[in-house]
């Protein structure tokens, strides 16, 4: 055990994709059906990986023994001011730092598990396989990075990793209106990431700043660890804390009122516009229509849940009190995506635009959970992410079944392929069923979880998001029912069932949906262990003050 | 004798921004290498100026001088050239005309 | 003793291994498949009939078992599983009313390509009635709730490539599903009032029975309510029975199973296994008879004016769920559960019977039949003993349930004594003009050819006869046994000889009328529609409650729905249109820049020079 211990575990699953990448790199361009075994073993050694990491995870210890740390970029301020402060060195200081917790736990196995699933729909990819299979090694090292990334400066890069990864993989294999699909998604996102840039910025250089005394010598340092800030943002006598008054001298990084507010004000619609939050939800609907299907289950399933994920760990758990003043407004703003989701998904025309529109309305419901400020909401928010992940991964990849046997995602062109397809339509009545919320299947969980959550603090909001209940099974319906029951229309020629290839991340995502369904204390005594933690960091300030 | 300084660099600057303004403003590429020239002579002014009255006078600045004396003329030769080419190929020496490597 | 119970827990396991093998053997096997699927349900049938017998001892103690769903810190959610006597009986009518027909359907869905996909959803859903009822908690409950709704769902919709099907499969869900918002928010509600977060009916009792006050009775009332919401959606009652009579669209022993016999009951039961908190709320207990009331007389006046034999049957259905909801709204445990289980044979009886009606002639229109009496004896007489167990003519078990709601009614409210006597009235006109007009009369074009069904239909008729005829001793107005086994208190049998006296009059007037309408060779069929067409299109379209629900809410949500597409696309799509107008056209300005003049270029620079100068120079003077 011990031996393995020292294996840096994180940094080998992190970084497999890549040696994936290298090894696709190097194989001839013709030889596509190497490189999608190539790409598709590469994509399951994470996935092992990871659930040995789920086995061995000490649910006391909350993952603290898979923590790796190496000096990584340190850059040295300019020599007047060191010497004017009469300190050895002044440093930015950002490392490699990688780290699990009950919260990223869940959303990495999330992730190599979708990324596997979506390399086993990448057959589909009719062009430039090479390139696209190492984008898409790239794109999943990206999403490991920002769910492993202790540092915030490393979560930046990975999180950009992604970005540019995605946009070539919309803009070169998307579907018809591709290019501009790709660029509502550059712009979108990238201002999403400026803005976020910024905020790290300005916590960097306040709440990232401490002494490091090393015997005679002290060096100023400006550190990008989340850990760091985190502790310096809890730690009542650290700098960021400290008033002038008390300090008895100007202090430059003390974190006032209204810069915790900016900070975390910045956060919110950076990760807004990720997760996506109504009224910065438009770029999304291009990139579920556009984008190629195994794309789509990994933008849907794993890159919505990076904007929750940053939401959570850096906006709610660095400033909780703002958040906690805020819950209403994010409620607000979670029931909005609901009902506005759902009501727009009950009326489209695109099958793959209802399944947009769906996303938004469950992300409300992740709102609504971290809304809740207790653990029931909290634990639901997260059950959620990882329920709907799958959900809509399988949704995504059966539309794209479909699409490629009757050419159409329209509903109006659409019916009666429980005939000729009786498995996939069943798979895809399943999924939507799980997607309505039924019990046994993992969308109700999250559900159940997160609007218990929110009714101990908002009781109204509660019976009003109920009404979203309602509404998902009427839209969920509406368009699995088109689809599968009544007529078949005389267009399409024979149609045929699942192949193989397809059929098997239908099962294996089903199965998991399933699994979380009827025994979701698989996720939850997780994410217990280390929640507890976070949870009472997120407290001890509302204890303390 | 060092109050001729200030007179010098003035008369220097003045033929500088004489140069300055032609490079910039002048649409006749002759003209725009006329003020280049302007501008050189200005430096070597300066540099003349420099070296008999500087802090520590020296024929190195004079020497310099030389240096950019030849060098404005290398120039000029290979920038008329140039201009002769070009009026050849499109008939005129406009600077603003001369923006095809835009396209 | 107590072991019996103790492996209740098995009782769904059957159903669920027999779902699961059927899954996986696919559409092949069908001989299997009805032998799979029949075998499952007669091995829970056997098992809850153990039970059953075991705890008709006097005083069997309640068995409880339970384990963590999820534990969040100090919150746990638990799923378990308890027998009491309710649960016990409710073991034995839904194991046998399925068992019976899984039999029925190897003959009526022989045809079928997909029997052993038929098999495999009767198997699931077997499954999850019976957890429903074995649950010991709301949660658990809830979640067996739904997926009953979904097994229903799928059967309705089981003949999928109807368009029909297709929209009453939809309706059954979404319709359902509004109630089940109602009860997911009480369950919320409960959730955080109850002591310690329990959701378990054996606390629910201690804490609502005791009056401890520690919920305040707003509170009560709320959480009752919304609880009743659940039942209303699910037993179909006013305002949510529209999903019932749309339901006839799937096969039918599916009706019979699930839309007669045990899921819409589900919503009795649930009132039932939380009846303490109702019992704490009078205004909850009102809201509960009344509706209920409106409910019986609402839908069985509808009932007259139908012409599709099924739908007669779901709208009797609808009427005498309603029965049920009154008597457990006026304070009679007994009452509701009593005839929760003699409703579950006869009506089953009938479904089945007019499933064998179909299988002979091939539609389901009443005005199309007559004279099935001589062509099919053994389905005449079979469904006869079920219309009169239905309208209540004794001794059959009709009378003996529905006697005992009208003695409550009568003790404690006049207006819906006169309401249920009112219903009862229009029960035995509308099934004696169902029976006279298919099995009287001069056979018609498709009644001639028809045959006696087969024997794996006959015989599940003719048990469930017996049952429907014999089921109603185990209570009547002298022998109060069931009630006392089913609350575990001795109750006072309670008769009235004056409600006897009326609901007998009333049930023989009704059937009596009926024959002079209908029954008569000499009447004219349609002589009764003809003197009153408004009426007749009124109760027809069932007092066109389905015209104003689309009206009121589904144009205006598919409208609001286009309002916010519209808003979406232009508006806020607009606002990132101007705002990407803004960006490229600023990206224009600043290329125009780049026009190639070197000119251009150096006075840019020399500003960008001045500037940086400019500013050296005044932060010395500054500083």
């Amino acid at each position: 055990m011990s031996i393995l211990n020292d294996i840096p575990i994180l940094s080998i699953i992190l970084l497999s994709p890549l040696l994936g990448l290298l090894v696709v790199l190097l194989l001839p361009k013709h030889r596509s059906s190497w490189m999608k075994a190539a790409v598709i073993i590469t994509t399951l050694v994470p996935l092992v990986l990871s659930l040995w990491l789920y086995a061995n995870f000490d649910k006391q210890q909350g993952g603290a023994a898979f923590e790796e740390q190496y000096d990584w970029v340190e850059v040295p301020l300019n020599k007047e001011l060191q010497d004017a402060n009469g300190v050895s060195s002044i440093l930015f200081k950002f490392q490699y730092e990688l780290g699990i917790d009950g919260l990223s736990l869940p959303l990495i196995l999330l992730t190599v598990l979708v990324t596997a699933m979506a390399a086993l729909a990448s057959v589909h990819i009719k062009k430039r396989w090479k390139s696209f299979f190492v984008w898409f090694l790239l794109l999943e090292t990206g999403m490991l990075g920002v769910f492993l990334a202790r540092d915030l400066f490393l979560f930046f890069i990975f999180f950009e990793i992604t970005l540019i990864a995605m946009y070539f993989l919309i803009g070169i294999w998307g579907y018809f209106n591709r290019e501009r699909a790709a660029n509502q998604f550059l712009i979108y996102n990238g201002i999403g990431s400026a803005i976020m840039l910024f905020a790290f910025v300005l916590l960097v250089n306040t709440a990232g700043f401490h002494i490091d005394q090393a015997g005679e010598q002290a060096s100023f340092i400006y550190s990008g660890s989340y850990g760091d800030i985190l502790h310096n943002l809890t730690d009542p006598a650290a700098w960021v804390n400290l008033s002038s008054s008390q300090l008895g001298m100007s202090n430059p990084f003390q974190m006032t009122d209204t810069l915790q507010w900016a900070i975390f004000i910045m956060l919110l619609v950076a990760f807004g516009i990720k997760l996506p939050v109504f009224p910065f939800h438009t770029w999304m609907l291009k990139v579920h229509t556009e984008a190629p299907t195994s794309i789509v289950m990994i933008h849907s399933g794993i890159l919505l849940k990076m904007g929750a994920y940053g939401l959570l760990r850096f906006g709610i758990l660095l400033f909780p009190e703002q958040a906690r003043e805020w819950a209403f407004v994010l409620a607000v703003l979670g029931l909005i995506n609901i009902l506005y989701g759902a009501l727009l998904a009950f009326r489209q025309k695109d099958f793959k635009l209802v399944l947009a529109y769906s996303s938004i309305s469950h992300m409300g419901i992740v709102l609504l959970g971290l809304a809740a400020f207790n653990e029931i909401g909290l634990q639901g928010a997260i059950f959620q992410l990882v329920s709907h992940g799958l959900i809509s991964a399988l949704l995504f990849l059966i539309v794209g079944s479909i699409y490629e046997r009757t050419g159409t995602t329209m509903l109006s062109e659409l019916g009666g392929l429980a005939r000729s397809m009786p498995f996939m339509s069943g798979v895809l009545l399943t999924a939507g069923l799980a997607s309505l919320g039924l019990p046994g299947l993992s969308g109700f969980v999250g559900e159940i979880l997160s609007f218990l959550g929110l009714f101990e603090t908002m009781r109204w909001l509660t019976a009003v998001a109920l009404l979203g209940v309602i509404l998902t099974a009427v839209y969920v319906l509406r368009a699995v029912l088109k689809i599968t029951f009544g007529p078949e229309p005389d267009t399409f020629g024979a149609l045929k069932d699942a192949r193989l290839i397809e059929a098997v991340p239908m099962i294996v995502l089903l199965a998991f949906i399933l699994l979380l369904g009827c025994y979701p204390s698989v996720l939850t005594d997780t994410l217990q262990s280390s929640l507890g933690g976070l949870y009472d960091q997120l407290f001890a300030t509302r204890a303390g003050g | 004798m060092n109050s001729m300084l200030p007179s010098y660099l003035t008369m220097a600057a003045i033929l500088f921004c004489i140069g300055l303004y032609g490079a910039l403003v002048k649409r006749n590429a002759i003209v725009v290498l006329l003020s280049l020239e302007l501008m050189l002579n200005a430096v070597n002014l300066n540099l003349i100026a420099f070296s008999k009255y500087g802090v520590v006078p020296s024929l190195t600045g004079q020497i310099f001088s030389l240096f950019t004396i030849t060098v404005a003329a290398a120039e000029a030769a290979i920038g008329v050239a140039i201009l002769i080419a070009l009026f050849r190929s499109r008939g005129t020496v406009n600077v603003d005309e001369f923006n095809k490597m835009r396209r | 003793m107590d072991i019996y119970s103790q492996t209740a827990w098995l009782i769904p396991l059957f159903p669920l291994a027999a779902f699961l093998v059927l899954m996986a053997l696919g559409r092949g096997y069908r001989r299997a498949g009805v032998f799979i699927g029949s075998v499952g349900s007669l091995a829970a049938f056997i098992l809850s009939l153990i039970i059953v017998i075991d705890r008709l001892g006097a005083n069997s103690v309640d068995y409880n078992y339970a384990f963590d769903w999820i534990v969040i810190g100090d919150y746990t959610l638990r799923i378990g599983f308890e027998v009491t006597n309710l649960t016990a009986l409710m073991l034995t009518v839904v194991t046998l009313v399925s068992f019976l027909v899984n039999v029925y359907s190897a003959g009526y869905m022989k045809k079928d390509e997909r029997i052993t996909v038929y098999y495999g959803y009767v198997a699931l859903f077997t499954f999850s009635m019976l957890g429903l009822v074995l649950s010991d908690n709301l949660l658990s409950l809830y979640i067996f709730w739904e997926l009953v709704g979904v097994c229903s769902f799928l059967l309705i919709g089981f003949w999928f490539t109807l368009p029909k099907a297709r929209a009453a499969a939809k309706k059954a869900f979404i319709v359902t599903r509004i109630g089940d918002a109602g009860l997911l928010l009480g369950i919320l509600l409960l959730f955080w009032y109850m002591p310690d977060h329990a959701l378990d009916f054996t606390r629910i009792q201690s804490v609502f029975a005791g009056h401890s006050g520690s919920i305040a009775n707003g509170v009560t009332t709320l959480i009752a309510l919304l609880i009743f919401a659940g039942a209303v959606g699910k037993s179909g009652q006013f305002p949510l029975h529209v999903w019932l009579p749309d339901a006839m669209e799937g096969p039918t022993p599916i009706s019979a199973l699930i839309h007669a016999a045990t899921m819409v009951a589900a919503g009795v039961f649930l009132v039932a296994r939380t009846y303490d908190i109702f019992l704490a709320s009078a205004a909850a207990m009102e809201t509960i008879a009344y509706i209920g009331g409106f409910t019986a007389i609402f839908a069985a006046t509808i009932a007259l004016a139908q012409n599709d034999i099924k739908r007669i049957l779901a709208y009797s259905t609808v009427s005498q769920l309603g029965y049920m909801m009154m008597a457990l709204g006026l304070g009679s445990l007994t009452g509701g559960i009593f005839h929760l289980f003699t409703h579950a044979f006869f009506k089953a009886l009938l479904f089945l019977g007019a499933g064998s009606i179909i299988h002979a002639v091939h539609t389901q229109n009443i005005k199309e039949m007559g004279g099935l009496g001589s062509k099919m004896r053994l389905t005449a007489w079979t469904f006869g003993i079920g219309a009169l167990a239905l309208s209540g003519i004794p001794p059959l078990s009709g009378f003996w349930s529905k006697d005992l709601i009208l003695t409550i009614a009568l003790e404690q409210n006049p207006l819906l004594f006169a309401a249920s006597l009112a219903a009862a009235f229009c029960t035995a006109l509308y099934m004696s003009r169902l029976f006279f007009l298919v099995f009287t009369g001069k056979p018609t074009a498709a009644a001639s050819k028809a045959k006696e069904s087969p024997i794996s239909m006959t015989v599940p008729l003719i048990v469930l006869a017996i049952l429907a005829i014999v089921s109603g001793f185990v209570e009547t107005p002298w022998n109060g046994w069931f009630g006392s086994w089913l609350s575990g208190e001795e109750e006072a049998a309670h008769g009235s000889s004056f409600a006897i006296i009326a609901s007998i009059l009333v049930g023989f007037l009704g059937i009596y009328t009926g024959w002079i309408w209908y029954g008569k060779e000499s009447s004219r069929r349609s002589a009764v529609a003809d003197k009153s067409p408004g009426l007749v299109k009124l109760l027809e379209r069932g007092y066109f409650v389905d015209d104003l629900y689309a009206a009121v809410f589904v144009k205006p949500l598919k409208a609001m729905g286009d309002v916010l597409t519209f808003f979406d696309v232009h508006v806020i799509g607009g606002i990132v249109r101007i705002v990407g107008a803004a960006a490229i056209s600023t990206g224009r300005t600043a290329a125009r820049l780049q026009n190639g003049q070197v000119q251009t270029y150096s006075v840019t620079a020399v500003i960008g020079l001045v500037i940086i100068v400019a500013a050296i120079a005044l932060r010395r003077f500054l500083s």
